[in-house]
């Protein structure tokens, strides 16, 4: 059985430190320290601890729990990535392989805490509901509001031709007002946060679209104006948003 | 409008950045251990499996077993009493 580390994150500061068995099934977690930089590990025997199954779950929370206290402690940390262990070798302990990795990287890692310093992350998500959307495009639209009523006073089989007609316009138009939307709530946002990275959108369901992703890296006291944008762009018809955070910089590091 | 941090709630917003983002380290002090890697996708499918459950009324069938059960339970102490 070798020992190796478990490491949660890099944190600003010289400060030897134990917060007890606060880790991932219940470990001891402590700080390991170069030069100005803490390491927050816990000792980690792979052949006893297995992190599968309905065991993941509670991992990845308690993960997030000790990062979350380092962050209280510190004031500012670098996350590493889930599951991240650094290995002991022959004749090298896991905490001087942790130490060397810091000494050579120190450089970068110095750069990246100042980059986040005083900072968090938020994750914004912004919905638009097709069906409300095409419902006002229906009763404001000249152009569809036109062909609806075409098909109003259309026999049967016209009337179906117009039909699949109106529903490309509908799309097209959609398309032309999400785009819209989306530069407008962009610019909104970009104009209270440090920085911004666009993620991917994910399908939610049929009537609502995700029509932007966002992780934003947000200085403390603009958090307030952003809440103000962000109530401005909830307060469109159609239109819904999610807020969550703050999280530890996971994305800006 | 304030920032939500519900550990429920936002589990997911959490496990996006957790697995996929935070500092890596491009070393060989990494150990691999077989299926690490895999954490991320069996995380992502044991609740994803979780969402489509609710979403095709699993979940609900299973709630109106137990309403059933319970209210066949009452019935019959109800009958009970009476009798």
């Amino acid at each position: 059985m070798i020992n190796n580390l478990y490491l949660y994150c890099i944190a600003e500061g010289h400060v030897e430190i134990n917060f007890g068995n606060i880790g991932i099934n219940g470990q001891e977690v402590y700080s390991i320290v170069y030069e100005d930089l803490s390491a927050i590990v816990h000792d980690l025997i792979v052949e006893q601890e297995k992190v599968e199954g309905e065991n993941l779950n509670e991992c990845a929370m308690k993960h997030a729990q000790v990062v979350d206290v380092a962050w209280k402690k510190f004031g500012t940390i670098l996350p590493l990535t889930f599951y991240t262990v650094i290995k002991g070798e022959e004749g090298i302990e896991p905490a001087q392989n942790l130490k060397n990795w810091m000494q050579d990287d120190y450089k970068n890692l110095k750069q990246k805490l100042a980059k986040v310093k005083g900072r968090a992350e938020y994750a914004i998500k912004i919905f638009l509901s097709t069906k409300t959307i095409g419902t006002l495009l229906i009763q404001n639209d000249p152009e569809i509001r036109m062909l609806h009523a075409t098909i109003a006073r259309s026999p049967k089989g016209l009337a179906y031709m117009y039909k699949q007609k109106l529903e490309n316009l509908l799309k097209k138009k959609i398309e032309v007002e999400a785009e819209q939307y989306f530069n407008d709530f962009y610019k909104r946002v970009t104009g209270c946060v440090n920085a911004i990275k666009i993620e991917a959108t994910k399908t939610v369901d049929s009537d609502k679209q995700m029509l932007m992703n966002l992780s934003c890296l947000v200085q403390k006291k603009d958090i307030i104006i952003l809440g103000k944008e962000l109530d401005v762009i909830s307060n469109i018809n159609g239109i819904v948003v999610r807020f969550t955070g703050p999280w530890a910089p996971y994305s800006f590091v | 409008m304030k920032p939500m941090k519900d550990r429920h709630a936002t589990l997911v917003d959490l496990l996006d950045r957790m697995l996929d983002k935070g500092v890596v380290i491009n070393a060989d002090i990494i150990i691999s251990i077989a299926g690490v890697p895999l954490i991320g996708v069996n995380l992502r499918a044991a609740l994803a499996s979780m969402e489509t459950m609710v979403k095709y009324g699993v979940m609900q069938a299973w709630d109106e077993k137990i309403r059933e059960d319970a209210n066949k339970a009452e019935l019959k102490k109800t009958e009970m009493l009476s009798s």
